[in-house]
């Protein structure tokens, strides 16, 4: 057998429960995974190595007195670090959260947990979500397994890194224009942002609520239909969730009509449009028709994204008082407003410029000038998909329009970091379903395929990437680490 | 270009202290960023298009009923009378 630690999520659960070893014997081989190559990667923030082995013995007990142990018994699961966990440190990579220890799991936690799933540790991000390469999380940036040098994509760089050098089992992201598909495709895994509101976002610490979902990184396909089933559907505890159907994983792909778009190719660098070329290619050999479209509103998109999320930003951080929540810093000596705005000195550049900007364009004067506008054109956005939609099944173009690049190339110019985003923030504006999955590598560098369907049918999505997985067959490990 | 007056008009709205080099380099950051979503201009200003496209009804919301949190002390800023602690009014 494979070291432990290499096993798929399907394979750990079969293996727990067919007696092959125990749920025991397989997190001491993650953790010792995560002891080896934990130095180089750093994508914890915090790692429960006590309450997984606990987790995992009463597994063991469980199986041994012939209980229900759950359908994802035994996998380790690491979780981004904004959303909460009972017990469970939970910073969002941010200072003026470092001691923020929550008194409840956020629902999809209540979900894995209840499905004997074991919650490994916490895992780095940009600060609060926001970013691309983890370079603004406020502890350490996290490398790319597949090379050292490079980003790993973000904000779940964590997510990403951990799974794809096999830290943990699966990860839980989450993705407010980007996040999870980001990561996913710079570290060659698969990475699903759902439908908005087929995953509670209760517990997931909010930073633009009407972007955001929560989804799974994971190093299949087959895998991720485990999880996204399990974290699914609706909850009385968020109001915008909307039960769902199961996914289930089918060998054969209908006839599909499939369209690339346009801008999202031409705006990319020239080897990652040749490998989504040939990666749609795939879909005409296998019967689905591929023409090429182009979207009327795109080139509103990531104006209008960056908005609506610093206006969001700018008011679900205003929480952020140190009354609440927050660190050591007597409120004795200090008035009323300068004592906040002392203590939110603790943001980093990045929130701080997009609190401002989100003040800027809520402010009266502005207001109708960008906040309305970007509202507005999300609506047209959303529409113009929607009717695309009727034609067509599945639209596909490049998840990131660059392959991973160096620290410290962007981040001195913040819209040369917000132009990463072009291609996945129309997923979020739209709240339509959106997968990131492996199809090649420029350079040794992972390049990933964005399918994007209609809300709801993430069973298209699902499909069409677990045929173009197994078609595609490309190599699942890296040794640069 | 927003002035340093403007910014530190932004920065005490937001409720935020800012430091010397982001004083600096900020106002020149934010300057881009409000100069590409100036592109935002070009929409024509149509008032027939919906904002919300998901209404939510307000039957569908569920029950406004106070649960409690079980006593248990959630913040450290929480006095022994179950006050919370905060600065001083100005």
């Amino acid at each position: 057998m494979s070291n432990l630690h290499d096993l798929l999520a399907y394979e750990v659960v079969a293996g727990i429960n067919g007696g092959l070893f125990s749920a025991e014997e397989y997190v001491n081989s993650i953790l010792k995974r995560i002891e080896d190559v934990e130095s180089k990667l750093h994508s914890f923030i915090t790692l429960d190595s006590e309450g997984a082995l606990s987790a995992a013995k009463k597994i063991d007990r469980k199986i041994k007195e012939k209980e229900d142990t759950g359908e994802l018994a035994g996998i380790t699961v690491g979780i981004k670090d904004n959303i909460s966990t009972k017990n469970i440190r939970t910073t969002c990579a941010s200072k003026i959260l470092e001691d923020y220890v929550p008194s409840y799991d956020a629902t999809v936690i209540k979900h894995l947990k209840k499905n004997g799933a074991i919650i490994l540790g916490k895992l780095n991000l940009d600060e609060f979500g926001m970013g691309s390469t983890t370079e603004y999380s406020r502890y350490q940036p996290t490398h790319n397994p597949w090379n050292l040098d490079y980003v790993p994509g973000g904000s779940s760089g964590g997510s990403g890194a951990a799974v794809a050098a096999r830290e943990c089992t699966v990860s839980l992201g989450s993705d407010t224009g980007g996040s999870i598909r980001c990561p996913a495709s710079f570290c060659s895994v698969v990475g699903l942002k759902p439908t908005y509101g087929r995953v509670s976002r209760y517990g997931l610490i909010s930073y633009a609520n009407s972007l955001e979902q929560i989804g799974p990184i994971c190093r299949s396909v087959r895998d991720l239909v485990m999880m996204v089933n399990i974290i699914s559907g609706k909850d009385e505890m968020d109001n915008t969730s909307i039960p769902s159907s199961p996914i289930t994983l089918n060998n054969k792909l209908g006839k599909l009509n499939v369209a690339i778009i346009k801008e999202l190719i031409t705006g990319s660098d020239h080897e990652v449009s040749r490998t989504i070329y040939s990666a749609s290619e795939k879909f005409k050999e296998i019967g689905c028709t591929c023409d090429e479209i182009s979207i009327k509103n795109l080139h509103y998109a990531l104006p209008s994204y960056y908005t609506l999320a610093s206006a969001e930003a700018s008011s679900n951080l205003a929480r952020y008082d140190n009354i609440r929540y927050g660190f050591d810093l007597p409120v004795e000596e200090y008035k009323w407003d300068t004592y906040f705005s002392k203590v939110r000195e603790n943001f980093g550049e990045e929130v701080k410029r997009r609190i401002l900007i989100g003040s800027y364009v809520l402010s009266s004067g502005y207001y109708s000038k960008y906040y309305l506008k970007a509202r507005r054109l999300r609506s047209l956005l959303r529409l113009e998909l929607l009717t695309l939609f009727k034609k067509y099944d599945l639209l596909i173009g490049p998840t990131m329009p660059i392959p991973p690049f160096k620290f410290g190339e962007k981040i001195d110019d913040p819209i040369k970091m917000y132009l990463v985003d072009i291609n996945t923030v129309i997923a979020n504006l739209a709240g339509i379903p959106a997968i990131s999955l492996p199809v090649g590598f420029s350079n040794g560098l992972p390049i990933g395929l964005q399918i994007m369907a209609a809300p709801f049918e993430e069973q298209k999505l699902i499909d069409a990437s677990y045929d173009l997985e197994n078609s595609i067959n490309i190599q699942r490990r890296t040794n640069a680490i | 270009m927003i002035s340093k007056e403007e910014l530190e008009y932004l920065a005490q709205i937001s409720k935020i202290n800012l430091n010397e080099n982001e004083s600096r380099k900020f106002p020149k950051q934010l300057d881009k960023t409000i100069e590409y979503i100036d592109i935002l201009e070009e929409l024509a200003s149509d008032d027939s298009v919906i904002l919300d496209l998901q209404e939510m009804k307000i039957e569908e919301l569920r029950d406004d009923v106070v649960r409690m949190s079980g006593g248990k002390q959630i913040s450290k800023n929480i006095t022994e009378d179950g006050f919370l602690r905060g600065p001083k009014m100005k």
